[in-house]
C-alpha cells in the first residue's frame, strides 16, 4: 500500500452544554508515502484535535467516537493502548508549537535526546551519544557538542524546535506530525526550520502532516492541502489547486482575507463576517452558510459532503460558481 | 545590554508608522517608552510636542488622554472581573468622569463604533471571542478621544478571517477620527497594509526606514530584504525547491560594528562591517538605512 | 479545544461545595453569636446542676466543677473567641493589606523595608511576642484582639504584596496605567477586584489562626479572668480537672477544633473555586 496514513470516518466529540458534540466530524483522508500534507484551519476548527486523535493523545472527556486509522497496511486504531505505545514516537512522531511541551526544563538537551534514542533502539549510551550528535548536525545545529550539553533555557526558540525535531527523528518515524510547529518562531527562523523539515522529508522518505493556521506556510511547504472548518474537511486537493482555483467558498474567502506582502493596501481586505463557530450540535445544513456570501436555500436544509472533482474535492453545493469566480480573478 | 540603541523616529499626525521586527528587536520596548511606561537612559520622547521626561507624573498622566494602547493578548489586556461596560468606561473613570449616565452613553457610542451590539455591555471578557475582546480594547482606548493609538501586536493573536475584520476597522476608525497610529508588529504584510511609513528594527536598532515603496520595492538593507523574502507567500512555488537553507541562524556577534553582520551574506566578507560604525545613510527624503553596502535598489 | 460543559460541571461542583462551606461557616458564627438566645442557662450561674455531671438531657455537655452548665459556658465562651477572631482578622486585613499593597505598588526601598519588617515580625516566636504584649497591656478582650491582629498582619501583608505584584505585571494593568489611572485609582478601581478573592481566602485562614491563638494564650494563662471565659480558658479549666471529668475538657477542645476546621474549610473551598475560575478563563 502506498499510503503511509489512512484515516476513515474519524469522529471526535467534546463535551458541551448540549452533551457530547463533534469537534471532528466524520473526516477521512490519506497521506501518500513521502508527501507533505497541510491541514489548514482557524482556531476551533478541529485541526489539532485530529492530530491528537491520530496519536491517541486524547483523554476523557474528549472521546474518539468512530474512526479507523491505518499506518501503512496496519490498522492502528484497534491496537490496545500498550501496543500503541510502540508506535507513538517510533513510527509516528509529533512536534508541537511549544517545544517545552516535549522537553524537560531541568535536564540537559543531550541527555533527553540520548534517552529518546535508547527508548527506540537497544544501544549503549556511548553509541546513542554519537547518534545524538549526528541528529543534531542533521537538524542544522552548528555546534552539536555544545547543544548536547545545554539546558533548554539556554537555547533560543528555533534551537529548541530543532532539538525537538532531532528527538522526533530518533525513532526513525515514517510520519511526522507538526502541530503549528513554526508558529511561535520568527519568520527568518521559521523559513529555515520549514526548509529543514522539507529536506529531512526528502532524505528520509518521511511523510509530514503539517497543521497550521498560516496559509503562507501551507502554500510554501505542502504538496497537498486540506482545509478544515467546524470539524470537517471542506476542501482538499493539491496545493496548486487549492491556492489558485479554490472550490469551496471558505477557502476562497480565506485567501481573500489574507494580509501578506502582496496585499493591495489601497482598498479594504475582504474579510469574512461573523465568528468561527465553536463545536456544537449542527443541524442539517452547511456550517459555513452563516458567513458565506454564496449561500442558497439548499445550503440551509442539507449538509454538503465532499464532492470529487478529480484532483480536488470540496464540500459545497455551489463549487462551480466559486470556480468561475476564481477564473475571473 | 541595550534593548534600544540610538533609535530615532517620528510619526506625522494622522499617519501610521509601523515598527517591524522579530523577537528581541526592541519594538515593544520602544512602545513602552512612547507610552511613558519606561524612561530611556538617554534621548527623549516627545508626544504632541511635549517631552515626556520633562513632565511631572501628574502632567504625564494628563498627557495620557492623548495616547492610548491596544495590546496583543485579547483576554489578559482586559480586566477579567469587570464587565465590558466597566472596561470601556475605564479611561473616563481614570480622568474623573463621575456622571455614570454620561459614561454609559459614551460606552454605547464606542461599542457601536467598533461594531458590537449594546447587548455586550454586561458581558465579561471570558464570554467573548478573541476578535470581540480586541474590539472592546479598541473601544476602551478610543473613549477619551486620544490623538495617538499604540497598537502593540494588536492583531497577532487573531485568526486570519478575524484579523482582516479588525484591520479594516482600525483603518476606518483612523480615517473617521484622524488618529495617529504607532503600529508594532512582526508581520510585514500587516505593516504594509496599515502603515504609511515603516521602520525595520533589529537588535534594538532601526536598520531601515521609509515608506511602503522604499521598504518593499527599494529595500536597501540586507536584513529588510531577508525579512521580506522569509515571509511565506500564499502562492505555492511553481517548482520544488532546489536549495535548502537548513542551518540554524548564526548567533549575533556583539562586537561587530553592524549587529546584522554575522547573518549578512555581504557583511561577512567585509572587514568594514566588523570595525567601522555604520552611519545613517539617506537615499531620499523618506528613505534611510544603516548599512555600509546597501542593496542597489535603495541607491536608485 | 473547548471543554465548556465539563468546566461548567466542575464549576457547579466547586460552587456547591463552596456554598455548603459558607453555610457551615455562617451557621457556626450564628450559633456562637446567638449564645444568649440558645443557652439553656446563664454561663456563670453556679449550681444549676451537680458538680462534674456527665452529659444528660438537662445538661447536654454536662457540668463543671462549680455545677455550671458546660454547654452554656461553651456557647458564651465561643462567642468571645469568635469576636476576638473576627476583631483580630479585621485588624490583620486592614493593617496587613495596606502594608502589603503599599510595598507592592511602591517597590524599591519602601518595599524592601516593609517586607524585612514583616520577616522580622514573623521570625519572633508567636507565643513569646504575644506573652510580652499581654503582660504589657493586661489581658482583656481588646488586648487579645489587638495582639492577635498584629501577629496575623505580616503574613497577610506578604500575601497581599505578592498578589498585587502579580496583578501589576499583567497586561490589563499596563492598559490601565497607559489610559491614565493614578496609582491610587489603579489599585482601588482595577486591581482590588482581582485580589479581593485571595484576600478573602487569607481572612478565613487568619480567622482560624486567631481562634487557635486565643485558645493557646488562654491556655497558658493569659486569657480572660474568671468568671468570664473564652474557649481557651475553658480548656485550661477543664484540663485542671481532667481526673474528675473527661467531658469538662473534651467538649471545649472539640469546639475549638470544629471552629478551626469550619474556617479552614471555607478558605480551602474558596481557594479551589478561585483556581477553577482561573483555569477556565
Amino acid at each position: 500500500m502506498s499510503d503511509v496514513l489512512r484515516v476513515e470516518n474519524l469522529t471526535v466529540t467534546v463535551p458541551s452544554l448540549e452533551g457530547a458534540v463533534p469537534a471532528v466530524d466524520d473526516i477521512s483522508f490519506t497521506i501518500p508515502t513521502g508527501t507533505k500534507v497541510a491541514l489548514v484551519g482557524e482556531s476551533g476548527s478541529g485541526k489539532s484535535l485530529t492530530a491528537f486523535s491520530i496519536m491517541r493523545l486524547v483523554d476523557h472527556p474528549v472521546k474518539i467516537q468512530t474512526g479507523k486509522i491505518w499506518l501503512g497496511d496496519r490498522e492502528i486504531s484497534s491496537l490496545t493502548d500498550k501496543e500503541f505505545r510502540t508506535i507513538r514516537g517510533a513510527e509516528i512522531a509529533m512536534i508541537y508549537q511549544d517545544p517545552m511541551s516535549t522537553l524537560n526544563p531541568i535536564m540537559r538537551v543531550g541527555r533527553q535526546i540520548i534517552e529518546s534514542i535508547q527508548l527506540y533502539s537497544d544501544v549503549s549510551t556511548k553509541a546513542a551519544r554519537i547518534r545524538a550528535l549526528e541528529l543534531l548536525n542533521d537538524v542544522g545545529i552548528l555546534e552539536p557538542e555544545k547543544s548536547l550539553n545545554s539546558y533548554p533555557f539556554e537555547m533560543s526558540g528555533g534551537m529548541l524546535q530543532r532539538s525537538v525535531i532531532a528527538m522526533a527523528l530518533s525513532g526513525t518515524p515514517k510520519l511526522l506530525i507538526a502541530d503549528e510547529a513554526t508558529t511561535a518562531l520568527d519568520v527568518t527562523t521559521q523559513a529555515r526550520v520549514l526548509d529543514l523539515v522539507d529536506k529531512l522529508a526528502i532524505e528520509r522518505n518521511l511523510s509530514v502532516l503539517l497543521i497550521t493556521h498560516d496559509l503562507g506556510v501551507a502554500a510554501q511547504f505542502a504538496d497537498e492541502v486540506m482545509v478544515m472548518y467546524d470539524g470537517r474537511i471542506v476542501e482538499k486537493g493539491s496545493v496548486h489547486q487549492i491556492f489558485t482555483r479554490p472550490m469551496h467558498p471558505y477557502t476562497r474567502a480565506l485567501l481573500d482575507s489574507r494580509c501578506d506582502d502582496t496585499v493591495d493596501y489601497s482598498q479594504p481586505i475582504k474579510s469574512i463576517p461573523g465568528q468561527p463557530p465553536r463545536p456544537a450540535l449542527r443541524g442539517d445544513k452547511c456550517s459555513f452558510a452563516a458567513r458565506c456570501s454564496h449561500v442558497q436555500e439548499n445550503c440551509l436544509s442539507s449538509t454538503p459532503t465532499l464532492i470529487d472533482y478529480g484532483n480536488t474535492s470540496a464540500a459545497c453545493f455551489h463549487s462551480e460558481k466559486i470556480i468561475s469566480m476564481s477564473e475571473v480573478i | 545590554m541595550r534593548a534600544l540603541d540610538g533609535v530615532t523616529f517620528s510619526v506625522e499626525q494622522g499617519s501610521t508608522l509601523a515598527l517591524v521586527g522579530e523577537s528581541g528587536s526592541g519594538k515593544t520596548t520602544a512602545a513602552r517608552m512612547v507610552l511613558g511606561l519606561d524612561t530611556p537612559d538617554t534621548g527623549s520622547v516627545a508626544i504632541l510636542g511635549k517631552r515626556l521626561e520633562s513632565l511631572k507624573s501628574e502632567e504625564l498622566r494628563v498627557l495620557r488622554r492623548s495616547i492610548q494602547v491596544v495590546q496583543q493578548d485579547p483576554y489578559s489586556q482586559l480586566n477579567r472581573r469587570h464587565s465590558v461596560q466597566r472596561i470601556i468606561e475605564g479611561p473616563l473613570i481614570a480622568f474623573g468622569e463621575t456622571d455614570a449616565s454620561i459614561r454609559k452613553a459614551k460606552a454605547i457610542e464606542l461599542l457601536d463604533a467598533v461594531g458590537l451590539e449594546r447587548a455586550y455591555l454586561n458581558r465579561r471578557p471570558h464570554e467573548l471571542s478573541g476578535g470581540q475582546c480586541q474590539r472592546v480594547a479598541i473601544a476602551r482606548a478610543l473613549i477619551i478621544e486620544p490623538k495617538i493609538l499604540v497598537l502593540d501586536e494588536a492583531v497577532s493573536a487573531l485568526d486570519v478571517s478575524i484579523r482582516a475584520q479588525v484591520l479594516n476597522l482600525l483603518r476606518s476608525l483612523q480615517r473617521e477620527r484622524s488618529l495617529t497610529y504607532l503600529f508594532i508588529t512582526h508581520d510585514l504584510g500587516v505593516a504594509k497594509y496599515m502603515a504609511d511609513d515603516i521602520a525595520v528594527m533589529f537588535r534594538g536598532k532601526i536598520m531601515e526606514k521609509g515608506n511602503r515603496e522604499d521598504i518593499f520595492k527599494n529595500s536597501a538593507h540586507h536584513y529588510t530584504r531577508n525579512l521580506i523574502s522569509s515571509v511565506p507567500r500564499t502562492e505555492p512555488p511553481i517548482q520544488r525547491k532546489q536549495t535548502y537553507d537548513i542551518q540554524a541562524l548564526p548567533t549575533i556577534n556583539e562586537n561587530d560594528a553592524c549587529s546584522y553582520r554575522s547573518r549578512c551574506s555581504v557583511g561577512l566578507q567585509q572587514a568594514k562591517c566588523q570595525t567601522e560604525s555604520v552611519p545613517l545613510t539617506s537615499g531620499s527624503a523618506s528613505h534611510a538605512w544603516l548599512c555600509h553596502f546597501p542593496l542597489e535598489n535603495g541607491m536608485k | 479545544m473547548t471543554f465548556e460543559a465539563l468546566k461548567q460541571k466542575k464549576r457547579m461542583k466547586v460552587k456547591l461545595r463552596g456554598s455548603a462551606s459558607l453555610i457551615l461557616l455562617l451557621g457556626t458564627l450564628a450559633i456562637f453569636l446567638l449564645a444568649n438566645v440558645l443557652s439553656p442557662y446563664g454561663p456563670n450561674d453556679i449550681g444549676v446542676g451537680d458538680h462534674f455531671a456527665p452529659p444528660s438531657g438537662a445538661h447536654l455537655f454536662g457540668t463543671d466543677n462549680l455545677g455550671r452548665d458546660l454547654l452554656s459556658r461553651i456557647l458564651f465562651g465561643g462567642r468571645i473567641t469568635v469576636l476576638i477572631a473576627l476583631g483580630a482578622t479585621s485588624i490583620a486585613l486592614i493593617l496587613g493589606s495596606a502594608w502589603g499593597i503599599l510595598a507592592g505598588i511602591r517597590g524599591g526601598w519602601i518595599d524592601e523595608f516593609l517586607m524585612r519588617t514583616a520577616d522580622a515580625l514573623m521570625a519572633v516566636p508567636l507565643i513569646l511576642f504575644a506573652l510580652f504584649c499581654i503582660s504589657a497591656l493586661g489581658s482583656s478582650v481588646a488586648s487579645l484582639i489587638l495582639v492577635a491582629g498584629i501577629l496575623l498582619s505580616p503574613s497577610t501583608a506578604r500575601m497581599a504584596r505578592s498578589a498585587v505584584k502579580a496583578e501589576l505585571a499583567s497586561p490589563y494593568v499596563v492598559s490601565a496605567v497607559a489610559s491614565g489611572f493614578s496609582k491610587v485609582r489603579l489599585v482601588w478601581n482595577e486591581v482590588m477586584v482581582n485580589i479581593a478573592p485571595q484576600l478573602l481566602v487569607q481572612i478565613s485562614i487568619n480567622a482560624a489562626s486567631a481562634v487557635m491563638l486565643e485558645a493557646t494564650l488562654s491556655f497558658v494563662g493569659f486569657g480572660l479572668q474568671p468568671p468570664n471565659a473564652s474557649l481557651g480558658t475553658l480548656i485550661l479549666q477543664g484540663y485542671a480537672q481532667i481526673y474528675n471529668s473527661i467531658w469538662f475538657v473534651l467538649f471545649p477542645v472539640i469546639t475549638v477544633m470544629m471552629t478551626i476546621l469550619v474556617f479552614n474549610n471555607y478558605g480551602e473551598q474558596l481557594r479551589l473555586s478561585l483556581d477553577s475560575k482561573r483555569s477556565s478563563s
